[in-house]
């Protein structure tokens, strides 16, 4: 599949592509491509303003339906937990405990991940950097935690969906120097990630984490091909 | 501004701004219009449930980044809850591999820049939707109100799908000069 030349395609080309993306016509890989160009094209976000705000007219269309009882109690719950209950043993073990911080809303996720990993140490060592992953227009969430000691990254992806015939790729940059591949990841699963003594260098709080998406078996060219469906900055935890 | 327009920027600022009662009270006045389209795209009350809880958490996380470009608050609520449930669908479909087919693009209308805003725009779609032909309009708004995609709106109108793409593309073409006339 063509990658990137649609950026140079025509402007005419574009504007019709941006009238199907705020109609819900784009299929995802084509949706993902044009949020990430949106996210860097002033004049294509003009261009979707028009869109939407010309087919918001037909937002009265949308009938009023009762909503079911109890989801306003569910959100409330998930915002603002009253009682947080810390546990530690097994918790990364617990796939089901992710995908609920994903429905706890990703921000608390990942002070909760922070919180829970933090509580049996006494004070902050720098050893552990934590980044949650995520770009608007993706549904891709992720949060990573580097073990510097074990030399691993571990990631979980709390929402996302895999792509048919298409990989995420993770990349380390730091600084100005180019990505630096970490490899393919999962998304419906956990998955450690053993650094190379070169990705330890990399890693350090600062160090941006992106997951771009890549033909199957990941980027063939060691450079990222895809558009950035998710990142995030390492912060010491 | 309408009065019960300027209550709910008014409630959705004060959302941003962390107040839980203003949260409380926006769900209140905005759910059953949020439920109406999540229930319209996903077709199913369980997933258009689930999906309403996901919406107002996102609208906690993000009311700040509502600001009233031209949008009006219940637009920008709809907007939220629209693109949600279009997030979930769009995770199931198919990813097409024949990316495009190649459709004569006649030039467009230039910027859109001086275009008006906010006068009369219900009555310009309407004037727009209907310069199209009736089976055409109908395909732009099942795609905007229902979600359908290209593959969908194909089976419904009873067309091959190469077909509804290319109608469906030279409609937006038209509409979008008669939106910017």
């Amino acid at each position: 599949m063509s990658t990137g030349d649609e950026s140079s395609g025509s402007a005419d080309g574009d504007r019709l592509l941006v009238a199907e993306y705020a109609l819900g016509l784009l299929d995802a890989v084509e949706h993902e491509r044009l949020s990430q160009r949106l996210a860097i094209e002033p004049e294509l976000r003009r261009e979707l303003s028009l869109w939407r705000l010309r087919l918001s007219s037909l937002d009265d269309e949308f009938a009023e339906a009762p909503a079911p009882a109890g989801v306003l109690e569910r959100v409330e719950a998930r915002l603002f937990p009253s009682a947080a209950t810390p546990r530690r043993v097994g918790l990364w073990e617990s796939l089901a405990f992710w995908r609920g911080l994903a429905a706890a809303g990703f921000a608390v996720a990942v002070v909760a991940v922070g919180f829970n990993l933090f509580v049996p140490r006494p004070l902050p060592t720098g050893e552990e950097l934590v980044a949650a992953l995520e770009a608007e227009g993706s549904s891709l969430k992720l949060v990573a935690f580097y073990d510097q000691r074990a030399g691993t990254v571990r990631i979980a992806a709390l929402s996302g969906a895999a792509v048919p015939g298409k990989d995420y790729e993770l990349w380390a940059i730091r600084g100005a120097s180019p990505a630096v591949s970490m490899g393919v990841i999962p998304v419906d699963s956990k998955s450690d990630i053993r650094l190379t003594d070169a990705l330890k260098r990399d890693l350090a709080p600062g160090t941006v984490l992106a997951v771009t998406l890549e033909p199957k078996g990941g980027s063939p060219t060691g450079v990222a091909t895809g558009p950035i469906v998710a990142k995030g900055v390492a912060i010491p935890i | 501004m309408p009065q019960s327009t300027a209550e709910i920027a008014d409630l959705l600022a004060r959302t941003a701004l962390r107040d839980r009662a203003a949260f409380r009270e926006l769900y209140r006045r905005t759910s059953a219009k949020l439920f109406g389209v999540a229930l319209r795209i996903l077709k199913d009350r369980a997933e258009a449930e689930e999906a309403l809880q996901e919406v107002y958490v996102k609208i906690w996380q993000r009311a700040d980044r509502y600001a009233a470009g031209g949008y009006s608050p219940i637009s920008w609520l709809v907007a939220v809850a629209r693109n949600h449930a279009l997030d979930t669908l769009r995770a199931r479909r198919p990813v097409a591999d024949d990316i495009d087919v190649a459709i004569e693009i006649p030039d467009l209308a230039p910027d859109p820049e001086q275009a008006t805003i906010g006068r009369g725009e219900r009555a310009r779609i309407d004037r727009c939707l209907g310069e199209l032909e009736g089976d055409k309009a109908e395909a732009v708004r099942g795609a905007y109100l229902d979600g359908f995609s290209y593959d969908e709106l194909a089976v419904r109108h009873k067309v091959p799908l190469n077909t509804m793409r290319t109608w469906l593309r030279r409609s937006l073409i038209k509409l979008r000069e008669c939106l910017s006339a």
